[in-house]
């Protein structure tokens, strides 16, 4: 799947991906702008989008990309926009 | 937070980032798979398009849509049922007059402009039709390359998503993807799915040898000749294709149906409410 260049580096593009995304997903845990951090888990989707590609499975990745990065981004900025965008307290 | 604390925590991640990459390249997490294939592998493998010995075939050399519509099909079926009984569940929830919408809808029309501005809008234009060329080509190739029809009808409803946003719920509806149009497609990609599913079931009640869900023929089932592999120069791969396409439709316009109800303007169910 991946390119022949990159077979050798596939353990460290797998580290980084997934390294990114769990820090991705602990910048969306404490960000307090809802909309911000909805856009850090899409980034965190990518991130394992990615990690699929490099697994070589594009079936998954074809079903994850747009629900991950698109539909779920879509229905968490929906529910922000019923709601305040800043969180509280703290 | 104060920001010597934001500026420590990013310090703290980037540190934690390199740390794990160098960590797992010096070989920290000791046992990684191995590249050689399992039995079970193999054995799709193998099987999934083989000519000289078709007991176990399923015409097709996409291994994975081979086994989510073949091997193990009534899974594949399942899924597509409880997906559907959730989008029934939706629209239920989401139960209302259409009569009375209309009449809300006409006194918001006054305002002629709507949706983002006009480069957004153009791009989305753009976007829109490739997006459906896409997920058209997957839906229709699934058979052959990665992606099927889930992957095929997630991309799909996207573009109405897209149109949503960029121009507004009405555009969408002008194309023709109402509420009902979308459940009319849903019900029937949903139909033609259990159709070509039940197909071989009604031949095996009838006394021909077949069962249910099953693509190609069998040496222990060789009365039912199952689905076309090739149409001309064309590879259909029996009953993937029917199938992928289906899940296409029931997947792409379940999805579309649930944004339409998602956007709703909010003050009118509050209105609805009150009465």
């Amino acid at each position: 799947m991946i390119p022949q260049f990159l077979s050798p580096f596939l353990e460290l593009l797998l580290a980084f991906s997934l390294t990114l995304a769990l820090v991705l997903a602990y910048f969306a845990i404490v960000q307090r702008d809802l909309v911000k951090a909805a856009v850090l888990s899409a980034g965190q989707s990518v991130a394992y989008a990615f990690t699929y590609y490099l697994l070589a499975a594009p079936d998954i990745l074809f079903a994850y990309i747009p629900i991950a990065v698109g539909i779920y981004t879509v229905l968490l900025l929906y529910a922000v926009s019923k709601t305040e965008r800043f969180e509280e307290g703290g | 937070m104060r920001p010597w604390m934001a500026a420590a925590t990013k310090a703290c991640a980037l540190v934690l980032l390199i740390a794990l990459c160098v960590a797992i390249l010096l070989g920290a997490t000791a046992h990684t798979p191995s590249l050689e294939l399992r039995p079970l592998a193999e054995f799709y493998l193998e099987n999934c398009l083989n000519p000289y010995d078709k007991a176990k075939w399923a015409a097709s050399p996409e291994a994975v849509t081979a086994m989510l519509w073949d091997y193990r099909g009534l899974d594949t079926v399942f899924e597509t049922t409880v997906f559907f009984l959730a989008i029934i569940g939706s629209v239920a929830l989401f139960r209302f007059a259409e009569v009375s919408l209309a009449s809300y809808e006409s006194k918001l029309r006054e305002r002629r402009e709507e949706g983002l501005s006009i480069i957004v809008r153009v791009v989305t234009r753009i976007v829109f039709v490739l997006i459906v060329a896409l997920s058209a080509a997957i839906a229709l190739h699934g058979h052959l390359t990665p992606g099927g029809g889930f992957q095929a009808g997630s991309i799909f409803a996207v573009a109405p998503l897209l149109a949503i946003a960029a121009f507004s719920r009405r555009f969408v509806e002008g194309l023709g993807l109402t509420k009902n149009s979308c459940l009319a497609i849903r019900t029937t990609g949903l139909l033609f799915i259990a159709l070509v599913a039940l197909i071989p079931l009604a031949l095996a009640l009838a006394g021909v040898g077949a069962f249910i869900i099953q693509n190609q023929s069998k040496p222990w089932t060789p009365e039912f000749p199952g689905y076309p592999a090739q149409l001309g120069p064309v590879w259909l791969a029996g009953s993937l294709i029917l199938f992928n396409v289906a899940e296409f439709l029931t997947v792409g316009s379940g999805f579309t149906l649930l944004f339409l109800l998602l956007a709703l303007p909010e003050d009118f169910f509050r209105r609805l409410v009150k009465r």
